[in-house]
């Protein structure tokens, strides 16, 4: 799940980078950073600290 | 109860007034009319004197020695005149090349002087962060602590001198500030979706060659010291659990490779700075002093360590619910905050890398932006903390002067001083939030807060940028390539918000994934954490062999339940 959650966020920020890429509207381009970032918030929370939670010491 | 609804209604009205005038001067500027060129003035042309013919200096009526011997210059008026202007040949006498010169070198003399003096600033900040941090930490840990921010200086220059600062600023130059810094003009670069995307740079290494040059030894100074504060944001996140050698593994690792990287592409050149110039998205990503490049790049490592190293035993309940866990001394951390306060003067007008020409003479602005937004950002903190919880608490008051700090670090630069305050303000306020959504939601443990001062304000700052630069800064007229001053949503430039995203983007996904990989193998070759013994016996003796405070009788500590409230 760890790798999983890396690759999450990795592909978070991949898309705003290729989006101002592949078009000049800056509506769009907004809209594409602020989904980029959400995806990335979801790696980072849902996927990476959830793997390390099921784990945690307080839970032993 | 009707006291506290009394206190909302009253920060209500605050928040308005400050938008209110925060909406006067940007209306103000809107109905201003734009000031027509003054017609040039029809001067008759006078020959120029030749560059090597000598000129005539009677009529600048140097002292005379004699006089000077005698009597000395007790009011100052004979001292530094045009007998003390050099001469490069004393057959001929003093020429107008002489003068110029001597204009060119005075100038790049004050900018030195002024980066130097402004990184020696920064570099004291070093103390400021090491007491806050083992103030908020348990007396049994304070060796360990005090240790880890001693050194962390030493790692980090060591290893941002052999290969950091080449990767950094290695492409980024010239720098006409400081006289040029010639050999630093070589960027990798990769084409991608079109367009070149400089990564990293590669001449600097180690200082050699080219490199040995006292413009780019100024360079260093500066941006070594900013490195520094990155690493020693880490620290703090990670007190009180950390083996000491994963620390100085991964501050080596920080301060040679993933520091420099971001600051690269920030700083040096790199793609996110050519954001402008190849997607015409404003100015490219701008980052005055570094709330990203310097805070956020901390704040998110200590996120990925924190997250990997786990909490301390005893902060959450089988539950999950936190426990307080009290520092041992909040006289040094209130005392650190006005270190780091004062450091700060350094931080923020010193980026300009200059105090002479290029718009330079904004280090006033940007001075009064960096006092108003740590003081808006204890107000913001204290106020949430004595609404919500009826007192106003020490450590987080102090936490929010530094979040107003780190908020307004990148957009110092740009903005005008009620942004500034708004800036702070927020800060102050989303601190407290995010130190709440740390602990109770992530359930990550952060003795000092670092992530929410660090990481979360240090986005805000960045993205504060690109709301709120007002577009009058104009340092040397252009900013990353891009012709004119940089300006937010707020003045009319969407775009630049944009570009902050972007940055914040990286930041989160580029930056925490390395610094989370980095750690991870870490942790399974030498192992980031502590055995749990020598945990609850504190640090000091296992770790450091020595304890603090050796006349102490240290009491044996237990959890105390306080609903969750924060301890930082």
């Amino acid at each position: 799940m760890k790798i999983v959650g890396v690759l999450v966020v990795l592909a978070g920020w991949l898309i705003p980078v290729v989006g101002v890429a592949i078009t000049q509207s800056t509506s769009v381009r907004f809209a594409l950073v602020l989904l980029g970032i959400a995806v990335t918030l979801f790696g980072i929370v849902g996927v990476l600290n959830k793997a390390h939670l099921k784990s945690a010491i307080w839970k032993a | 109860m009707t006291s506290r609804v009394r206190m909302t209604n009253c920060c209500l009205w605050a928040a308005v007034c400050l938008l209110f005038l925060y909406g006067l001067p940007a209306w103000g500027q809107a109905q201003a009319p734009t000031s027509a060129p003054a017609p040039a003035a029809a001067t008759p042309a006078k020959a120029a004197p030749a560059m090597d013919a000598p000129l005539d200096v009677k009529a600048a009526q140097p002292p005379s020695t004699d006089d000077l011997t005698a009597k000395g210059d007790p009011g100052g008026t004979a001292t530094g005149t045009v007998s003390d202007v050099l001469v490069s040949d004393a057959k001929k006498g003093l020429t107008l090349a002489d003068v110029v010169n001597q204009v060119g070198q005075n100038r790049i003399a004050v900018n030195f002087v002024w980066t130097l003096i402004c990184g020696f600033l920064v570099m004291f900040m070093q103390a400021g962060f090491a007491i806050v941090e083992t103030g908020l930490c348990r007396a049994k840990n304070a060796n360990h602590t005090m240790m880890m921010n001693f050194m962390v200086y030493g790692f980090g220059l060591f290893a941002f001198w052999v290969c950091g600062f080449a990767i950094q600023m290695g492409g980024g130059g010239p720098y006409s500030t400081l006289g040029g810094a010639y050999s630093l003009t070589s960027e990798h670069v990769v084409n991608f979706l079109g367009k070149p995307w400089g990564l990293f740079g590669t001449h600097g290494f180690f200082l050699t060659g080219a490199s040995y040059d006292v413009g780019v030894m100024v360079l260093f100074l500066f941006q070594m010291v900013f490195m520094d504060t990155a690493l020693t944001i880490v620290t703090g996140s990670c007190a009180e659990r950390w083996k000491y050698l994963a620390f100085a593994v991964s501050s080596v690792f920080m301060g040679g490779i993933t520091y420099p990287l971001f600051a690269n592409w920030a700083w040096g050149g790199g793609w996110l700075s050519q954001m402008g110039v190849n997607f015409a998205l404003g100015h490219g990503y701008c980052d005055f002093a570094g709330s990203g490049v310097v805070h956020a790049v901390g704040g998110v490592t200590a996120l990925a360590l924190s997250m990997i190293i786990g909490p301390r035993i005893g902060k959450y309940n089988r539950n999950g619910t936190p426990n307080a866990m009290p520092g041992h001394d909040l006289m040094i951390v209130l005392t650190g905050c006005f270190i780091l306060a004062f450091g700060w003067f350094g931080f923020n007008p010193g980026s300009t890398l200059a105090a002479s020409g290029n718009g330079a003479l904004r280090i006033s602005s940007i001075a009064v932006n960096t006092m108003l937004a740590g003081c808006t950002g204890s107000f913001g903190a204290i106020l949430y903390m004595w609404i919500r919880y009826g007192k106003p608490d020490a450590s987080m008051t102090g936490n929010g002067l530094l979040a107003g700090l780190v908020a307004i670090t990148a957009p110092s630069g740009f903005v005008n001083t009620v942004g500034s305050a708004i800036i702070g303000l927020i800060a102050g306020v989303l601190v407290c939030v995010s130190v709440e959504f740390v602990e109770r939601v992530l359930k990550v443990d952060d003795p000092v807060g670092a992530i929410s001062v660090h990481g979360t304000n240090g986005l805000w700052g960045v993205i504060s940028v690109g709301l709120f630069a007002d577009g009058t800064s104009n340092y040397g007229g252009t900013w990353n390539g891009v012709t004119g001053s940089v300006r937010g949503l707020f003045y009319g430039d969407a775009s630049q918000l944009v570009a902050q995203l972007i940055g914040v983007g990286t930041l989160i996904g580029v930056i925490f994934a390395i610094s989370y990989v980095s750690g991870w193998i870490m942790d399974v070759i030498i192992g980031q954490r502590v055995s749990a013994e020598d945990e609850l016996e504190g640090l000091d003796i296992p770790e450091m062999g020595a304890l603090c405070y050796p006349e102490f009788a240290l009491q044996h500590q237990h959890p105390v339940s306080t609903g969750g409230v924060a301890a930082d």
